[in-house]
């Protein structure tokens, strides 16, 4: 593969890879969330099997696969069926304070910080992850660290839908954007981790969505909501 | 090379003659004279800043008027434009000021007409031009102290009218003070440094001064001379200040005091100071930034016409600054010729801005004069009584807008140029400041526009929603000469801005950047490095006219046969003609961008209902208030002026009354400084 | 060299005078079509504005000036725009000063002064119309001249001949994360600017959800017909320079008259075709609510934000 190819083919994956990521901040339904989420995984696949093609680097293809399989497809199959599991449970009785509740239940309709407002900090995180990258790049500007900033800008948004969204499971979203944002990093840092490294997180990242998931339907069971800020009454 | 001395010499005498003459002549003849003397001082102050930018320069040093210091005076490119500017708005402003003050009984007038505020004027005009010719720290201070009381007893000049000048006049009177003690400050501290009060001995000393004194004495002047722009947020004065003022006055403020702050920052922080590094001049861009959004949302929000003109003033002064701001940087990175056109482009938004607030406050000042009010809400259709001066002030509001036959879309389409271009200088600061200041400028401009339709839209179009408006006559002809003379200055501007090239040119050369020529010939050009640009105002007016010739003939030969316009009652969606309370209010207008801006502006709303005594369920009266308030008034003022009244009062602990006691504060503090000079040497 | 050039101005003009209508035309088809109707055909809107332009002119009693120029400068800004916007080649007379921020600042001029016109008549919907419409314009301002920064960039210049022209060069540009952001940061500001969904429904008659129409009710005869007209011209020109941005392809680089005439055929073509793919779009787009609009622009805003941070850092030699 030709180099000016590989340049902007990586690119535009990265491109992609933040995209997903600052349209997720932009979404309100959950559904539409989770399917940027699986969006997202694919660039990280993506950016993964273009690095491992360029570098002749078999070990990497095979990771791209996995997180392919694990991130574009499992991960969101998992919270799509934690989704799913709300509504059915919301449309078996379907009285009208609690189909009220229902339509709530799928959407971040109110976050911390309105969507607008939310748009323009991931705009300033964005440009934050590039003046901080800047000293890394400068070490050794290949096209694959260049875009170095892109993953920590994701891993910053990530970090800012955790804080700012309420829903359970829009946070879980926001957890896995900040992992999916620390792989990219390691990949574009380093032509990512060792394998059996890279088994490792994964395993971890399955296990948490799967305990996430557990913990959203006891949520949702105890409060009747899945917003957290009504885990508050744990508190007293 | 004699012109500027002469030139200078007349004003002082015009100036002079025109206070004695406010003091003594009798109320028939006062406001003519002293008019014609003020218009004087005005053309003669000018034509020493056109001689100035015309490349002459002098100096010269006065030893016996002050004492130990004594005068220095001095004359460059750069005081040449602000003193070209400000003489020309004087001018224009003092006809104008003679019209206004002529008409008996009119509402406001006789507070500028009176015997303190008519021989203050000229002082006032005066100090505006000599300011610029300052060349020493002393001298310098003295006549921005001139500028200051004078301004600050024009400011009082209606308090008998209404109580509100009062309060502005303390808030002006407090601030400003406080602005000259950190100039004061700031100066004195680098004047000691430099082992020399004059400017050139400040230019020569800096090189040995550490970076950290250097670096005081530029936030000192610059915070000190931002307020003075009205930026924020030091700005808390200017729209308290010039809306309470008479509008002769505050013209003269907006259009040509606000500017020294700009030459403040300029004179100190380029050419004495030489430039720095690079957060000098990020907290320079900071405050532009933050003053031109601001800025322009408060106008965006504010119903009071002078208010609003007011806020737009901290907005313009605000793209000013950025473009110091940016200059700074880029002559920090190295590249002077960029330095030079951002330079350029932002004296010439302080020229194009001058222009056009000038205008548009005269023609706020017509308006109250002709209805008593400012309160948008309450004029409409004025476009029917007072057509020149709604004609005037569209003009100026063309300017504001930063649209291109404004005479605004020219410096701020150079302001964009040299961010634009500016990314080509290396540096991560750069890639994430520009990017930044172009969205300012971008929002802001939106902003604008939207400003300026509403003050235009509802303020002269529609029908009259009051009493006032509705009996609204047009201004007397010396106040339209007065607008007239700006409106033309505006289109000049706006036309031919490549009479100024040569002159902004030594202007920008005066502070160490050579410049890029930006504006020559009848265009605009910019050529750096590799890269151009060229705008053509005078071409984009004809095609604008041929297009607008070609339509309506057009339009007029397809209907083929040529029909008398018919009137017909206002359709409204077959509701019928609507009454002049069914129009929308500047409030109302402005109430989208409320909403979007809710969580900046935070405004308070209050619903009060009164229901029927017999029944909670009817209601009988229903009462709405909405505000804006000033936010980083509230937020930053009030803590500070809580404390200090905290403070006041348990100081009041100290004076028990007892005059032993008082003697004694002062044996003791004696004492203690004995004490203190002998333990420490 | 300057016979072609005047040709193939003259050529842009005329091109965009008579398709502007007939663009409206074939997208309000390809709507009805969509939709499973029969349509009005691509001429109606032609056969509209005869009708209007013969009618008697009306001046509704109590406007002025602003309300009887309004309509004649909206076209005269969209026929100055026509001329300046390379569409069919970048060697004309004007090249030089075909600046993208002064089109952009034009286009804010003729949105000025049709909400002047909507408080001249001071109605309560004129009002409304203009207050929202003035809204929009502000919140758009920055989008659009961040996305003339982003698209400066890579050519140097905000100049629009120059900016196609490198594009034609190197079509790389057009492909890379930055010319991508840019594209669709633009599109969004092309949509808000010109009125259409889901930012403004241009079909509507909604009360509570005009903005656009709501300024211009007062209007009748050959007004409305100029009004309709410069809507069109907006539009038409607003589609041309995004084809001529980001699908260069085919412009005339040369003065040669067999270039200008080829390009004058595909960009007539490429217009339609964003046309009627902006229409499909809008059969399955609804009107956001006015107060989610700032979303969508701060949305694109942050894109072309993105634009000039990835060109800036990803491009390479700096």
């Amino acid at each position: 593969m030709n180099n000016s190819l590989f340049t902007q083919l990586l690119d535009l994956a990265c491109g992609a890879f933040l995209l997903a990521a600052v349209v997720v901040l932009w979404r309100r339904e959950l559904a539409a969330i989770v399917r940027l989420f699986a969006l997202q995984g694919l660039a990280l696949a993506a950016i993964a099997l273009l690095l491992g093609l360029h570098e002749d680097r078999w070990d990497l293809i095979v990771v791209a696969a996995g997180i392919g399989a694990l991130r574009a497809s499992l991960l969101p199959y998992l919270i799509r069926r934690a989704l799913d599991a709300l509504v059915a449970d919301r449309t078996r009785d379907q009285d009208g304070a609690r189909a009220y509740t229902y339509s709530e239940e799928v959407r971040e309709t109110e976050p911390l910080v309105n969507v607008a407002a939310s748009l323009l900090t991931a705009a300033a995180l964005t440009l934050l992850a590039y003046a901080v990258a800047r000293p890394l790049v400068e070490l050794d500007p290949t096209p694959a660290t260049r875009a170095l900033p892109v993953g920590l800008a994701v891993v910053l948004i990530g970090f800012f839908v955790l804080v700012t969204r309420r829903r359970a499971l829009a946070q879980v979203v926001g957890f896995l954007l900040l992992d999916n944002g620390i792989t990219a990093t390691a990949f574009l840092a380093a032509s990512g981790v060792p394998l059996i490294v890279e088994l490792g997180v994964s395993f971890d990242v399955l296990l948490a969505v799967l305990v996430l998931q557990l913990l959203t339907a006891r949520v949702r069971e105890a409060f009747g909501t899945t917003d957290i800020d009504d885990l508050r009454e744990l508190h007293d | 090379m004699s012109v500027i001395p002469a030139a200078l010499a007349t004003a002082t005498a015009l100036g002079v003659a025109g206070a004695v003459a406010g003091l003594v002549l009798p109320q028939r003849v006062r406001s003519a004279v002293v008019g014609v003397l003020t218009a004087g001082v005005g053309v003669a102050g000018g034509t020493a800043g056109v001689a100035a930018l015309g490349g002459s320069r002098w100096a010269a040093e006065v030893p016996g008027l002050l004492p130990l210091a004594g005068t220095h005076l001095a004359v460059d490119a750069l005081s040449g434009l602000f003193m070209a500017v400000a003489g020309a708005v004087v001018a224009a402003v003092a006809v104008y000021g003679v019209g206004y003050v002529a008409g008996h009984g009119s509402h406001g007038a006789h507070g500028l007409g009176s015997r303190g505020a008519q021989a203050l004027l000229p002082l006032f005009a005066l100090s505006l031009l000599l300011v610029p010719a300052a060349a020493s720290v002393s001298t310098f201070l003295l006549l921005w102290e001139l500028m200051a009381l004078t301004s600050l007893l024009l400011v009082l000049a209606e308090h008998r009218a209404r109580p509100a000048v009062r309060e502005a006049a303390v808030w002006y009177a407090v601030m400003t003070h406080l602005g000259l003690v950190l100039l004061l400050a700031g100066l004195m501290v680098y004047a000691a440094q430099a082992g020399g009060e004059t400017f050139a001995a400040l230019r020569a000393g800096t090189a040995g001064i550490s970076p950290t004194v250097r670096g005081l004495v530029f936030v000192l002047t610059a915070v000190a001379f931002t307020s003075k722009a009205g930026l924020v947020p030091l700005h808390a004065w200017l729209p308290r200040a010039h809306p309470e003022s008479p509008s002769a006055v505050s013209a003269l403020m907006s259009a040509a005091m606000v500017n020294l702050g700009v030459y403040g920052l300029v004179r100190v922080g380029f050419d004495l100071l030489g430039g720095g590094p690079a957060w000098w001049w990020l907290l320079v861009m900071a405050m532009g930034g933050l003053s031109a959004v601001y800025g322009i949302l408060q106008a965006a929000m504010a119903s009071d016409l002078k208010r609003l003109l007011a806020y737009s003033t901290s907005e313009n002064m605000g793209l000013v600054v950025l473009g110091v701001g940016a200059a700074g940087l880029f002559a920090h990175a190295g590249d002077k010729a960029l330095a030079g056109l951002a330079l350029a482009a932002a004296l010439l938004h302080v020229v194009n801005h001058s222009a056009f607030k000038a205008l548009l406050f005269t023609g706020a000042g017509s308006v109250l004069r002709a209805t008593g009010e400012r309160n948008l809400d309450l004029l409409g259709g004025l476009r029917a009584r007072m057509p020149v001066t709604a004609g005037l002030f569209a003009v100026g509001a063309l300017g504001a807008v930063a649209l291109p036959p404004g005479n605004g879309f020219i410096s701020e389409w150079l302001l964009l140029q040299s961010m634009i271009h500016g990314l080509a200088v290396p540096g991560v600061t750069m890639a994430i400041v520009l990017p930044l200041a172009v969205a300012v400028i971008a929002l802001s401009a939106g902003l604008a526009a939207a400003v300026f339709v509403k003050a235009l839209g509802v303020g002269f179009f529609a029908r009259p929603r009051a009493v006032g408006a509705a009996a609204a006559k047009e201004s007397p002809p010396l106040m339209l000469a007065g607008m007239g003379l700006l409106a033309a200055g505006c289109a000049t501007l706006a036309l031919v801005p490549g009479l100024l090239g040569e002159g902004l040119d030594r202007a920008v050369a005066a502070v160490g950047f050579a410049g890029t020529q930006p504006v020559s010939g009848g265009g605009l050009q910019v050529r750096l490095h590799d890269v151009s640009a060229q705008l053509s105002p005078l071409w984009v007016v004809a095609a604008l006219m041929v297009a607008l010739v070609m339509v309506t003939a057009t339009a007029g030969w397809a209907a083929r046969r040529r029909q008398r316009r018919t009137q017909a009652r206002l359709w409204d969606c077959g509701g019928g003609a609507p009454t002049p309370r069914m129009a929308y209010t500047a409030t109302s207008f402005a109430e989208p961008l409320q909403r979007v801006f809710d969580d900046v502006l935070a405004p308070e709303q209050d619903v009060d209902v009164t229901p029927v005594r017999e029944s909670a369920y009817l209601v009988e009266r229903v009462k709405f208030r909405n505000r804006v308030p000033d936010r980083i008034e509230h937020r930053l003022y009030r803590p500070v002026l809580g404390f200090l009244a905290t403070a006041g009062q348990s100081a009041r602990r100290l004076a028990g009354g007892s005059v032993h006691a008082y003697l004694g504060y002062g044996f003791f503090g004696l004492v203690t400084l004995l004490l203190v000079l002998v333990v420490g040497w | 060299m300057n016979t072609v050039g005047y040709t193939a101005i003259a050529l842009q003009v005329g091109a965009v005078a008579a398709g502007a209508p007939l663009l409206t035309g074939l997208m309000r088809q390809t709507r009805a079509l969509l939709e499973g109707r029969a349509g009005a055909g691509l001429l109606q809107p032609w056969r509209d504005m005869r009708k209007l332009l013969r009618k008697e002119p009306i001046t509704p009693v109590g406007t002025g000036p602003a309300f009887r120029w309004a309509p004649p400068l909206l076209v005269a800004t969209s026929l100055v725009l026509a001329v300046l916007v390379p569409l069919v080649s970048t060697v004309t007379p004007v090249h030089a000063r075909a600046d993208l921020i002064v089109v952009v600042a034009l286009l804010a001029l003729g949105t000025l002064a049709l909400a002047l016109a909507g408080l001249d008549t001071g109605t309560a919907f004129g009002g409304m119309g203009a207050s929202r419409e003035m809204t929009i314009a502000a919140l758009v301002e920055p989008t659009i001249l961040m996305s003339v920064f982003a698209l400066s960039i890579p050519a140097g210049s905000t100049n629009l001949p120059v900016i196609v022209a490198g594009a034609v060069d190197q079509p790389a540009r057009l492909t890379s994360p930055a010319g991508l952001l840019a594209i669709a940061a633009l599109s969004v500001a092309v949509l808000a600017e010109s009125g259409r969904l889901p930012v403004d429904n241009p079909s509507t008659h909604l009360e509570l959800t005009m903005v656009h129409e709501a300024m211009v009710l007062e209007y009748a005869g050959p007004d409305l017909a100029l009004v309709e007209f410069g809507a069109q011209l907006r539009l038409a020109v607003l589609l041309g320079l995004l084809a001529s941005l980001f699908a260069p392809w085919g412009i005339a680089t040369s003065a040669s008259l067999t270039a200008v005439l080829l390009a004058l055929l595909l960009v007539v073509l490429k217009v339609a075709l964003l046309g009627m793919a902006l229409a499909a779009a809008e059969v399955f787009w609804a009107k956001l609510r006015l107060f989610r609009v700032p979303e969508l622009l701060a949305g694109s805003f942050l894109l072309a934000l993105l634009a000039v941070t990835a060109s800036y850092f990803l491009g390479g030699e700096r």
